[in-house]
């Protein structure tokens, strides 16, 4: 039964470059791994946390001092959440140099790219979780980034916040766009994701050089051959996440105190980027301009003209100077500033 | 005769009935109307359930006498989350205490005199005034009143303000 519940997700018989780990470097498989294991630590979490400021803290810490694995449940929680971000990101990395956006696969790049952003709010919304200073200031910060947004930007951030500053509506608004909106919506557009890759007719495979044999003849079953691959992959990966996670705790700082800020507090890692660039330009183009040009090019994206299957070189050197551009300012962003924002070392 | 007869019979053979048609074409419509009446009332839920939680408990703030806070001086109002600075010339100024780069709680440095953000080193002088950017504009003031030297601070909204003006600061009245 376990087998044919396989079958609805592969197909029979794969093409036997299909496995090729090189082609995709496991990247969807392992995201889609790693939103299971979400759903499983998050759920263990449910049971201790309490969605209330004060009580919010506390209950963590409980969960972190005196609940048996506990701090191991949350570290594996709050590492992969992370990770999860990266891998996505590699993912889409992954599909655009393949080209594995063009139809009949456009509409599938739409939904992971949907799925990208549920991905980020539920990193984000979680982010506030924990109730320490950490989580209230760098939610603080980046709802304030809202704020820049012309005409609408208070409204946008009050909205965000569920109020004028971050406090208790704030935090039960996070929880439950975190424990519900975020997994439901997710588990749905990912079943579409998995089903519309079977309908493409599989991954893409790039054309062999000598394109003379026909798919048929190197096409292998997929049972043994792609579930055992893919198991001693995901055995692999959920390894090295537990031993990441036994070693390196998920931080916990001081309780959030809405008086004062600590001395060296930032934005979530992914929107360094931004508050990066809004040191430099004005507000309206790293708030507005930038993410609604981001979104419409990978957007539009899968509309552009082809060149055998690839994006044309303007394409290809637009996303590649504006994906260097973020990785820059993003490290800027993370190891490069210190206290008060100055440039420092990171060692 | 049913709409649609004028079409050609090869059509006709290969497409749905018209009136399958129109009745499909009604449910989705019906589908389209029920999904924005969800919308619309989970709007109106989510946005009422709001307006409790918003009003804070005591918007007057009464901060103290007049003669509690010397000239040159900047003291930390906790209830309020602000500061109500004494400039030389005895006039008051409350300060918000949210720094307008990105919200950040600015302490005030009294041996430099000056409010320094720990966020983005934004520095804003003793009446809230941007010293150093990036903050874009001077800390929000809340208005203040002096009734018989009992000074009292509207913490309900806070007032943005590009920069310091004269007309900003507010005097005790003159004792008879
Ligand atoms: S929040 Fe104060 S300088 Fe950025």
């Amino acid at each position: 039964m376990s087998s044919s519940l396989f079958l609805h997700f592969r197909p029979r018989r794969v093409p036997k470059d299909a496995l090729r780990f090189t082609l995709t470097w496991g990247l969807g498989g392992m995201a889609a791994l790693m939103i299971v294991q979400q759903l499983l630590t998050g759920l263990l979490l449910g049971f201790f946390y309490e969605p209330v400021p004060v009580r919010a803290y506390e209950s963590v810490q409980h969960i972190q001092n005196s609940i048996f694995l506990g701090d191991l449940v949350r570290s594996m929680h709050h590492w992969t959440g992370h990770f999860l971000v990266v891998v996505i990101a590699l993912h889409l990395l992954r599909i655009f140099f393949n080209g594995a956006f063009y139809p009949p696969r456009r509409r599938n790049w739409l939904v992971g790219l949907a799925m990208g952003v549920l991905i980020l709010t539920a990193n984000f919304s979680g982010y506030l979780l924990p109730w320490d200073q950490l989580s209230y200031w760098a939610v603080t910060i980046a709802t304030s980034m809202l704020s820049y947004v012309p005409l609408i930007g208070s409204s946008l951030q009050e909205i965000m916040r569920g109020g004028p500053e971050v406090g208790a509506a704030t935090l039960q608004l996070f929880y439950s766009i975190h424990t519900t909106f975020v997994p439901v919506s997710l588990f749905l557009l990912m079943g579409y994701h998995f089903w519309f890759v079977r309908k493409a007719g599989g991954i893409l495979v790039p054309k062999r050089k000598q394109s003379g044999e026909t798919e048929k003849s190197t096409s292998v079953p997929a049972i043994p051959e792609l579930l055992v691959r893919e198991m001693a992959f995901a055995a692999l990966v959920t390894c090295c996440i537990l031993l990441f996670s036994m070693f390196i705790d998920a931080p916990l700082g001081n309780m959030a105190n809405p008086e004062l800020t600590p001395p060296t507090v930032k934005a979530p890692w992914y929107f360094l980027g931004a508050q990066e660039l809004l040191l430099h330009v004005p507000p309206i183009f790293a708030i507005c301009f930038l993410p609604l040009s981001i979104g419409l090019f990978l957007t539009l994206l899968p509309f552009t003209r082809q060149k055998d299957g690839k994006p044309t070189t303007l394409i290809k050197t637009l996303f590649i100077t504006g994906a260097l551009f973020m990785l820059i300012l993003t490290i800027t962003g993370i190891w490069f500033r210190g206290q008060g924002m100055t440039l420092v070392m990171p060692w | 005769m049913v709409p649609g007869a004028g079409d050609d019979v090869g059509d006709a053979m290969v497409e749905p009935p018209s009136r399958r048609r129109f009745l499909t074409n009604i449910w989705a419509g019906l589908g389209v109307v029920a999904l924005l009446q969800f919308l619309a009332g989970a709007a109106f839920f989510l946005t009422s359930g709001r307006k409790r939680t918003g009003k804070k408990s005591a918007p007057l703030l009464e901060a103290g006498l007049v003669g509690d806070f010397p000239t040159g001086s900047v003291t930390l109002i906790r209830k309020g989350n602000l500061y109500l600075t004494r400039l030389e010339d005895g006039g008051f100024l409350a300060i918000s205490k949210k720094c307008t780069h990105l919200g950040c709680a600015v302490p005030w440095m009294a041996e430099r005199k000056q409010f320094e953000c720990p966020c983005h080193a934004s520095i804003f002088d003793i009446t809230g005034d941007v010293i150093k950017a990036p903050a874009p504009r001077a800390l929000d003031l809340y208005p203040v009143t002096i009734n018989r030297d009992m000074i009292t601070i509207d913490t309900s909204n806070p007032l943005r303000r590009s920069g310091f003006t004269p007309e900003q600061v507010i005097y005790p009245e003159e004792r008879g």
